[in-house]
This record gives C-alpha cells, structure tokens and sequence, in this order.
C-alpha cells in the first residue's frame, strides 16, 4: 500500500491505496468524487479526463501514486453552489450533452483547452476532443459551446471559480 | 488490474538500483507515462509482482543540443516534444511524428522512450528516429551504454534491454542535425489510429549536383520491427533529385517492406501504402530542403 497525498481541485487530499490504483479509481473510491467516468479503462475513451499540473490527462493511465504531490483538477471543481463554470453553461446553452457520460472528460478537455489557448480555433478544439469519444452528439454543438465559452469568458475577465 | 508493490526511483541510478534488486525473486515492469503498460495490464494474465516508477527522474526529461547532437532524455513526453522549440527548428518530423499519437491525454503522459521500449512494429516514433540513424544510451547498475537504434529492437514487444536496464536518452547525432526529413502515417482514422503504415525520409542535397547524398528511410507497421528500407537508400545514393526517381524509390521501399495482412489491412495493401508514403515522405523532405536552403 503506498499513501498518496495530493492537492485535489485546491484541496490537499490523502489515501491510502494498493500500488497498482490508478488516479481515476482512487478519485472515485478514495475521495468519493464520482464525476470522472470509468469509461474504456484503456484511455482511448477519455471520460476520465482530468487536468494534472495544467495538463488534460487520462486519469486510467496514471497510477494514483504517480500523482503525489501533484496538482489535480476534476469536474467537481469547476462547479460551486451557486454558479456553474462558464464553459459548462455554455454547454448547456448549445445543448451539447445528451446522454453526459462523456460530459466531465469533454469539458475537462475544454477547460485545458482555453486554459491554454482562450481564443481557439475550430481545428485546435478538434485536436483537444480528439481524445474525447462521445457517441450521440456528433460533436458540433460542443465545439459551438466550446467557441461561446472562449468569447463569455474572454469577455468577462475574472470569472475563475475558486 | 491484479495487485503489484509499487516502488518509486528518485532517479535513473535508483531506478536501475531497484531494478536489479527486485529482477531476482520477482517479475518487474518499468512505468513511465504508464499509457502502454497499465493498458497492456488491465488485460494481462501475466501481471508483474513489483512496479518499479521512474517517472520522476528529472534527468530524464531534458532535450538539450551538445557535443554529440540532439540528446532527449526518455521520460520526455509526446507533448513536449511538440512544444519544444529546438525539435520545432531542427526536426518538424518529429514534431509531426508525436502529434499523431494517441491524443492529448495520451500525448501529456506518454514519453519517447515508452514508445520505443515497448517496441510495438506501428510505434510512431520510431521511423523518423530510425531515418536519423538515433542512437539509445542505455543505464544499468554498471553504467551507460550506446546502441544505434537499429539493434536496439529485437522483434515485436522486444528489445536488447536487459532486467536492470532503463532507455536513458534519445541522440540524433550531430551529423544529422537539422537534416531535412518528413514523417507521414496513414491510419484508418484522423485521431487515435494505429498506423498501417508508416514512413520518415531523410537526406542532405548537394545543391550543385541536385542529388541525394546520405538518403535514409524509416518505415514501421511492415516488419516484426521498424526498419529502414536499405535497398530504397541504396537506389537512391548520388541520384539526380526528380519526381520519377522518388517514385521509384517508393516502389523500392515497398520491397524492402515484409508486412503481414491482419484485421487492419492486407499485406498488399501495406505495400501499396509505403511505395506512396515514402514517395510522399521524400517529396516533403525535399520541400523542406528547398526552403531551409
């Protein structure tokens, strides 16, 4: 068992876990935070995105331990009680989700995305979904969704939630 | 996935350390990016009792132009790779070469000397490294060792590593640097493809003569392991630079080629694909060339 401490959407977490859990099962069974999906478990799917020091990561492929340390970012940070994160009311706005499973990876994607680059272009959000299956939507209304949030939150300068 | 003990090296001399204290009562895996090993694991009979992580041996992560050439440390990532901007200068096959793995999840974990450690015939990476005639330095407990990319895989999923042993470094030798190569995959997909074929060109132009001098070419997914196409390199040592000629050499590639037919494509369409690739490859060298000139 290896105990891994980390900082989790500011919070620093601890848990104790076997060597071979990786982040997404410790984030779900550990710290109880349920929103990144177990999906495909191979990291082809995505929805288990989740962002690790600045960078969208597919948290099946990294052993918890690797995390140590680290700074780590999942769905249930961009939400607080009274007001959603720009990108997923723009989400909502555009109706991009339908069945949502593959939502938390999508938008974790997203996030890193404009994050990085605030003014993207459409090829650019192409590239940062392409690690992202989702198998309802066809992806046009999250890329409109993606485009609406980069100019809301280009627009309103200070909309961070923590 | 079945239950390993986890131990974390500081660094490449402690990685090795563990290596060869646990290699003697217990089977051993290395994790890196983790992104072909934890995938490989989750669906594996034969699972390791003890995981050894290097992931944080901060000399591995450098890219850095020395003595000898272009040296990458093994731990450096897909994305950085894509970012860096000595790689973007001196070789955007490279640069072109990570962006067709996986995809970004997979890009920010996954590292250069995973893609080539777990030594998988359609790797992106490695026909490019092979077309810059890349040399491994390898660490054991007794030190480092270099070996020409060449002999460094022995068939699929093996390499000359042995149980203490780590990839440390990537060299493009200095000869090399800058030298004019285009990489090309073609995959079923846009995103997140293995290739069926894969193809890096490389070569120098004597300008006065407007021929090839020192052509090599790195092909992957059409052998037990990425190989250079020796006869195409052959043919096209001294020769006048045309259109045919590239063509030809393509059709020259496709025979050094031996692929196999699988679920993915026949074997005579992966021979079509590298005559067609490799011309493309070479067509895209030598459009870099001409604007590097």
């Amino acid at each position: 068992m290896v105990t891994v401490t980390l900082t989790v959407n500011g919070e620093t977490r601890t848990a104790i876990v076997g060597g071979e859990t990786t982040l997404l099962r410790m984030l779900r069974d550990n710290l109880n935070l349920t929103g990144s999906k177990l999906g495909c478990d191979v990291g082809d799917c995505g929805a288990c995105t989740v962002i690790v020091d600045g960078k969208p990561v597919n948290s099946c492929l990294m052993l918890a331990a690797q995390a140590e340390g680290r700074d780590v970012e999942t769905i249930e940070g961009l939400a607080s009680m009274d007001r959603v994160h720009p990108i997923q009311k723009a989400f909502e706005e555009c109706a991009s989700l339908q069945c949502g499973f593959c939502g938390p990876g999508v938008i974790m994607s997203a996030k890193a995305l404009l994050d990085e680059i605030p003014n993207p272009t459409i090829p650019q959000i192409r590239d940062a979904l392409g690690g992202n299956l989702c198998r309802c939507t066809g992806y046009v209304k999250m890329i409109e969704a993606i485009l609406l949030a980069s100019r809301n939150m280009r627009g309103e300068a200070v909309q961070s939630i923590r | 996935m079945r239950a390993f003990e986890l131990f974390s090296a500081k660094d490449s001399r402690d990685a090795v350390a563990l290596l060869a204290k646990h290699s003697i009562t217990s089977k051993v895996k290395v994790i890196a990016g983790g992104t072909d090993l934890l995938a490989d694991l989750k669906f594996s009979a034969h699972s390791p009792n003890v995981v050894v992580d290097i992931s944080r041996a901060q000399e591995l992560k450098s890219i850095l132009v020395t003595d000898d050439g272009l040296r990458i440390g093994s731990l450096v990532t897909h994305s950085q790779i894509m970012r860096s901007p000595v790689i973007q200068e001196m070789f955007p096959a490279l640069v072109d070469a990570a962006h067709t793995i996986g995809a970004v999840q997979t890009r920010n974990l996954g590292t250069l000397g995973g893609n080539l450690v777990t030594a998988v015939p359609s790797m992106d990476s490695g026909p490019t490294l092979m077309a810059l005639e890349a040399i491994v330095s390898i660490e054991g407990t007794e030190g480092r060792r270099e070996v020409p990319l060449t002999d460094f895989f022995l068939g699929p999923r093996k390499t000359v590593l042995k149980a203490d042993e780590i990839l440390a470094e990537i060299i493009i030798p200095k000869q090399n640097l800058g030298k004019p190569t285009h990489f090309l995959k073609f995959g079923l997909r846009k995103g997140q493809a293995l290739a069926l074929v894969n193809s890096a060109a490389s070569f120098w132009v004597d300008w006065d003569k407007h021929t090839f001098v020192a052509p090599r070419i790195g092909l992957g997914a059409v052998a037990p392991k990425v190989i250079r196409a020796t006869q195409a390199e052959a043919f096209l040592e001294g020769r006048k630079i045309t259109p045919e000629v590239m063509a030809e050499a393509g059709l020259i590639a496709a025979t050094d080629a031996k692929p196999i037919s699988d679920f993915r494509a026949s074997a005579g369409y992966r021979k079509n694909l590298v005559a067609v690739l490799t011309k493309r490859a070479l067509e895209g060298a030598y459009a870099l060339a001409q604007a590097k000139r």
